[in-house]
Order: structure tokens, then C-alpha cells, then sequence
């Protein structure tokens, strides 16, 4: 019994503890459903066999009805459209608010500190907020355009085909970048203030040192960054269920949603564990690809 | 022409007065120490020259051109920071070649560039590396190196050698020094080692408080050093201050407790209180010496034994070249030369 106690406190025993507990963790609330979740993308699931693990096996039979469905290529390409765009937009307007922030005039870190406020509201309040706002007939953002005289007559954000994915994806731009602009200011206050100094006395003006020092010494952060907001993005819920529920016709249907539909509405679980199985191997691409390029800079 | 002038230059943090009335001229080819303790503005002094502190009046000129408002990109001068600076993301080629590339120079200039400028300074094995890759000694070189490779007008150090052991630090001394002499550019100097100030400068500056104390070339600053400040500042170990008052025939001074009254060689007015400044080295141990001590401390260095004790009551320093046979308790006579007594007024603090 001492000898154990002695193999906890002196010796690495402390350390195998908490590496065990959290492999338990990890097992029983992401391994295990993982595991469960690929296995019913290969089964016939409904609604009398879903609590048993013993169904029949289906092989790739619900992949191929993913990809026939006629609505596949336009919900992909939406899924595209959405992740890289919010991507895209959030960090330019994160990168721009955190060099602004930085340029510490008073009241600087108050304000950037309001700037989160925005999280702590519900993603679903957030998503109703909008709608109301982006309302055809009776929202602010029309009278408001309107009164500023940009457009003349009522533009339906949300059930206009053309529009409903971009006003999505622009309320999810809005949602996202206070996380761009709180971590990008934390990268850019971790460099050292005199290697501007150095860089402006070697002869950098202002772009030159945004690109010969700021952009190289954050490449990492922002990699890291642009990984991780492309699967918040990825697992953006709330705010499509508030908006438009993927419609009008899927016009603003994605990946994330279409499989909660899948499973959850038309009790397709088969094809609805299909569909999040695929979106599991895109990211972990992106996870590689992040992986890939922070390691080849260590190793330069 | 004088490369560096400051005339009446005042820099204000808010409230706070970091630099009052600085008038400095820098001729061509100088190699210039400002020493001062910590906080009396040295940095903030060598930013002001850099621009990379904005100065509240007064005005800065280089090469005979104000630059008070010139960005620092555009004032051709090089600095070497205390913490090196050095870009993490470049190879050690590529951090002493940034300010070439950024000017679009040919790429057979930049690399005969560093070709010099690391065959100088003895870094041609390590071009490739990055710089954590390298030791402080290394950093501090490369740092010079980006610092020579642009030819500036002029060249300003802000304690590059106050990161490295003591060893490195005397022989690093000695080749910036012959580096300034190679290359015959201006040089400002910021330290509070005033051994560094002492053995590299043709000219100190003594700051204090944002304010000039005294400046000159070093031997004028040691031997008659303007006020009690600055014979304090400078010499080592530091001078002995003992309270006392010039004697009634205003040829001597001597102090509580002092058994016969110094020789002045001059004539004062009689019997005001002043402050005797006498250094160690300039105390000698000697039989028919007229001060009497007694000993309490012995260090022996091998070259040198420093000896403090009292004399007339007061504590004093004596630094003695020989290896005398000592204990504690002994009895010593000392001799001072009269032109080695130093006098400043108790109140001001100025030489008398
Ligand atoms: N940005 C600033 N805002 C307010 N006060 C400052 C600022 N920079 C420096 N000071 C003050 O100005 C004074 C001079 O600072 P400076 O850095 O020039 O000192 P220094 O002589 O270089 O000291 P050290 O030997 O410690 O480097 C200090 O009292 C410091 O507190
Ligand atoms: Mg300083």
C-alpha cells in the first residue's frame, strides 16, 4: 500500500492518473459515440432497431444514397461556400480590429473586451435577434437601408434563394470574429515591441513591417486560428436553425444541418450518420493540413 | 562638423520630466558613453536621437540636418538594443541583410556585405542559423552586425553588453572599440558600467535625472569631476566623503577627529563646511603618513589589497598595490597628495 502511495507521489504515477482519466474521458464521451456513429452510417437504422447495436448491415448502401440524392453537389457546395467565406471574412475583419485595438488609444481594452459580449447570448437568441432584424417587411435592416436610401423596396435576406446562404454566412461572420479579433490580439501583443523599433530603424515603413515582421512571427496562431473557426463554422448550428432552416429549398442548407434533418427530422439515422462520417474526414484533412504546417516551421 | 547636436532638449512622460535641458555636440568619428544609474534617462536620451521617442522642445540635428521630425527610418542611424532585437523568424544572414533588402540593393553588394561584416565579427560559420540557435555572445554580434552591414551615420548602443558573463563582456569591450576605430563612424554608448564609459569613450556624458551632471573626455571627468555626483559615479571602488571644514588659515582642511589638518596647497576661505572627497588608490600607506587608521576589513584580489577602516572616526577605503602584512585592529599611517583632495560644497554639491 505504501509502496503504492510512494509510486503516486514521487514517481510518475500521478502523471499516469490524470493521462488515465482523461483517456476515460475521451473514450466514453467522444470514442465511444464516435465509434457508434460510424458504425450506424454502415446500418439500416430506424426507429424500432435504434436501441439495439445488433442491425443489419447495409455495407456502403447509405453513402450511395447520400451522394445520389439530387440535393447533394448543391449542399456541398454550400457547405463550401459558407465555410470558406465566414473563414475568409472573419479573419480580415478579426485581423483589422485586433491591429486597430492595438493601437492603444483610451478605452482600447475596455471596448475590445465588449466585443464579447456577443457570446455570451445563445447562439439560437442570437439567430432570432437577426431574423427579426433581417425581416423582409418589418425589419430595422431594410428601413435602415432604406432610409439611407441604398435600396428602394423590401430585400428578403432570408427567403430570397440568391441571398439566404450570404446572409447566413455574414451573421456567422458577425458571430465569429470577437474570437478572431481576442486570440489575434493576444498573438500580436506577443511580439516584442522592440522588433518593430529594430525594423523601423532598418528602414520598414509601416507595410513593410506588417508584412516583413507581424505576418510571418503570427503564421502560426493564424493557421491554428483559421483551423479551428473553419470547424466552429463547420459545426454552426444554431444560427441556420434560427434563420432559415436551410431553406428556402436548400438554398442555404449545409452539411451540419442536412444531417440533423436527415436524422432527427425524416429518422433517416442511417443517412444522417452517413453524412456526418464525410464531414468528419474533412476535418480532420483540415486538422492535418494545420498539423502539417506548424510542425514544417519547427522544424525550419 | 559636429555629426550629432542636441540643443535644449526636454522630453515629458506626462507628469514626469525625463529630460531636462540636454545641450550635446557629437563631432564626426566620436565614440560618446552616457553613463548615469538606472531610470535617469540614458535610454530615453539614445530613443530621442533614434526617434523613436518623440522630444516635447529643444531640437536634434544629424549631420547638420534637423531631424525633429524625421521618422527614424529615414534618420540613417543603427542601433543595438539591450535585448538584441534580433528577427526570430531570420536566419542570421537574412537579419544582418534586412535593411539592404528593404532598400533594394543588388544582391552582389548585400552579399559582399555580409561577407564583411561576418568575417569582421567572426560569424561566418553561423549565416544559416536562427537566433535561438545562438549563444548571447553570438546574438550580441550578429546585433552589431546588422548594425555595420548599413554604413549609418551614426551608431547607437543601448548596453548591448549587459546580458553577457564577465568575462565576455571585457573582450567584447575591446572590439567595439576597435570596431568604431576600423569603421571611424560616430558612436553613442549608453551603460551604467562606468569602467565600460572609462575604457571605451573619447567623451562622457554623466546623466542624472534627466539632467547633465558633467560631461568630457574621461580622464577630465576622474580627475576633476564637477561635482560630488560625479566624483561618486566615477572611479572604483568609489570615493570616500568625509564631512569636514576648511581650517582657520584657509590652507587645510580637516574633519572631527583627524589628529593634524590636511594640506590644501591652495588657499580657501577660512573655516566653510565642506565635503572631502579622497579616492582609495590615491591613499597611500606610508610611515610618516599624517592620518592615522584603523583597520577593520582586508580583501586581496592577488593584484591588490583593499583595506577599509576608519580614519579620524570616519570610514574609509585605501587601496594598496604591495601586499602589506595586516590584521584587524592594526594601526596605519596614510599620505594623500594635496592636489588629490577633492572639495564640494555640502549644500550644492559642487567642486569648491
Ligand atoms: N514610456 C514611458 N512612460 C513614462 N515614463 C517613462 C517611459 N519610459 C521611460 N520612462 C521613465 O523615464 C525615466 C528614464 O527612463 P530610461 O529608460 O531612459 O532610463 P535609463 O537611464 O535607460 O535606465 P536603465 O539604466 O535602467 O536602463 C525612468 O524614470 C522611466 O520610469
Ligand atoms: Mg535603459
Amino acid at each position: 500500500m505504501n509502496r503504492a502511495l510512494d509510486f503516486v507521489r514521487d514517481r510518475s504515477g500521478f502523471e499516469m492518473i490524470l493521462i488515465g482519466l482523461s483517456a476515460v474521458y475521451l473514450f466514453l464521451f467522444a470514442g465511444a459515440p464516435f465509434v457508434f456513429n460510424v458504425l450506424m452510417s454502415f446500418q439500416k437504422v430506424d426507429l424500432f432497431n435504434i436501441a439495439s447495436i445488433d442491425r443489419p448491415f447495409v455495407g456502403f448502401a447509405n453513402y450511395q444514397k447520400i451522394l445520389a440524392n439530387p440535393d447533394f453537389w448543391l449542399i456541398v457546395r454550400n457547405t463550401v461556400v459558407f465555410v470558406a467565406l465566414s473563414s475568409v471574412c472573419q479573419l480580415a475583419g478579426g485581423f483589422a480590429l485586433a491591429l486597430f485595438f492595438m493601437q492603444d488609444f483610451a478605452g482600447a481594452s475596455w471596448l475590445r473586451g465588449l466585443f464579447l459580449a456577443a457570446w455570451i447570448t445563445p447562439g439560437y437568441a442570437i439567430g432570432q435577434v437577426w431574423k427579426w432584424m433581417l425581416a423582409g417587411d418589418t425589419g430595422i435592416a431594410n428601413y435602415f437601408l432604406r432610409s439611407l436610401h441604398i435600396i428602394d423596396g423590401p430585400v428578403y435576406w432570408l427567403s430570397d434563394p440568391s441571398l439566404a446562404l450570404l446572409t447566413i454566412t455574414f451573421v456567422n461572420v458577425w458571430l465569429g470574429i470577437p474570437f478572431y479579433l481576442l486570440l489575434i490580439s493576444v498573438g500580436l501583443s506577443a511580439i516584442p515591441r522592440d522588433l518593430y523599433e529594430a525594423a523601423e530603424l532598418d528602414g520598414a515603413n509601416a507595410v513593410q513591417r506588417f508584412c516583413g515582421i507581424t505576418l510571418p512571427l503570427m503564421r502560426d496562431t493564424l493557421l491554428a486560428l483559421v483551423a479551428l473557426g473553419a470547424i466552429l463554422t463547420l459545426q454552426q448550428f444554431d444560427l441556420i436553425a434560427a434563420l432559415t432552416a436551410g431553406g428556402p429549398v436548400n438554398s442555404s442548407n449545409v452539411a451540419q444541418f442536412w444531417s440533423w434533418q436527415l436524422s432527427f427530422q425524416s429518422y433517416q439515422i442511417g443517412l444522417g450518420s452517413a453524412v456526418s462520417v464525410l464531414m468528419l474526414l474533412v476535418v480532420v484533412v483540415i486538422a492535418s493540413i494545420y498539423v502539417a504546417a506548424t510542425r514544417s516551421e519547427r522544424a525550419a | 562638423m559636429n555629426q550629432v547636436e542636441l540643443s535644449a532638449v526636454e522630453k515629458h512622460y506626462g507628469e514626469y520630466h525625463a529630460l531636462r535641458n540636454i545641450d550635446l555636440s557629437i563631432p564626426e568619428g566620436a565614440f560618446v558613453a552616457l553613463i548615469g544609474p538606472s531610470g535617469c534617462g540614458k535610454s530615453t536620451l539614445l530613443r530621442s536621437i533614434a526617434g523613436l521617442e518623440q522630444i516635447s522642445s529643444g531640437t536634434i540635428s544629424i549631420a547638420g540636418e534637423r531631424v525633429n521630425d524625421v521618422p527614424p527610418r529615414r534618420r540613417d542611424v543603427a542601433m543595438v538594443f539591450q535585448s538584441y532585437a534580433l528577427y526570430p523568424h531570420m536566419d542570421v544572414e537574412r537579419n544582418m541583410t534586412y535593411s539592404l533588402r528593404l532598400r533594394r540593393r543588388s544582391a552582389d553588394l548585400i552579399a559582399a556585405a555580409v561577407r564583411e561584416a561576418a568575417a569582421t565579427l567572426n560569424l561566418s560559420g553561423l549565416l544559416g542559423r536562427y537566433p535561438r540557435e545562438l549563444s548571447g555572445g553570438q546574438r550580441q554580434r550578429v546585433a552589431m552586425g546588422r548594425a555595420i552591414v548599413r554604413h549609418p551615420k551614426v551608431f547607437l548602443f543601448d548596453e548591448p553588453l549587459s546580458n553577457l558573463d564577465a568575462e565576455l563582456r571585457v573582450k567584447m569591450r575591446g572590439e567595439v572599440r576597435a570596431l568604431h576605430e576600423r569603421l571611424g563612424a560616430t558612436s553613442i554608448y549608453v551603460t551604467h558600467d562606468q569602467i565600460e564609459a572609462m575604457t571605451m569613450a573619447d567623451h562622457i556624458v554623466v546623466l542624472k535625472a534627466g539632467r547633465i551632471e558633467q560631461q568630457g573626455p574621461p580622464l577630465a571627468l576622474y580627475d576633476r569631476p564637477a561635482n560630488r555626483f560625479v566624483a561618486g559615479f566615477i572611479g572604483s571602488p568609489s570615493i570616500n566623503f568625509i564631512e569636514g571644514a576648511v581650517t582657520a588659515d584657509g590652507g587645510h582642511v580637516t574633519w572631527e577627529g583627524l589628529e593634524r589638518p590636511l594640506s590644501l596647497g591652495r588657499r580657501l576661505s577660512a573655516a566653510q563646511r565642506v565635503q572631502i572627497g579622497l579616492r582609495p588608490e590615491h591613499l597611500a600607506v606610508a610611515t610618516d603618513g599624517t592620518m592615522a587608521m584603523v583597520v577593520d576589513t582586508i580583501e586581496r584580489t592577488g593584484s591588490q589589497t583593499i583595506i577599509l577602516g576608519r580614519c579620524g572616526g570616519q570610514p574609509m577605503t585605501v587601496i594598496d598595490h604591495g601586499r602589506p602584512v595586516l590584521a584587524r585592529g592594526d594601526n596605519l599611517r596614510l599620505a594623500v597628495a594635496p592636489d588629490h583632495i577633492h572639495l564640494f560644497d555640502p549644500d550644492s554639491g559642487a567642486a569648491v
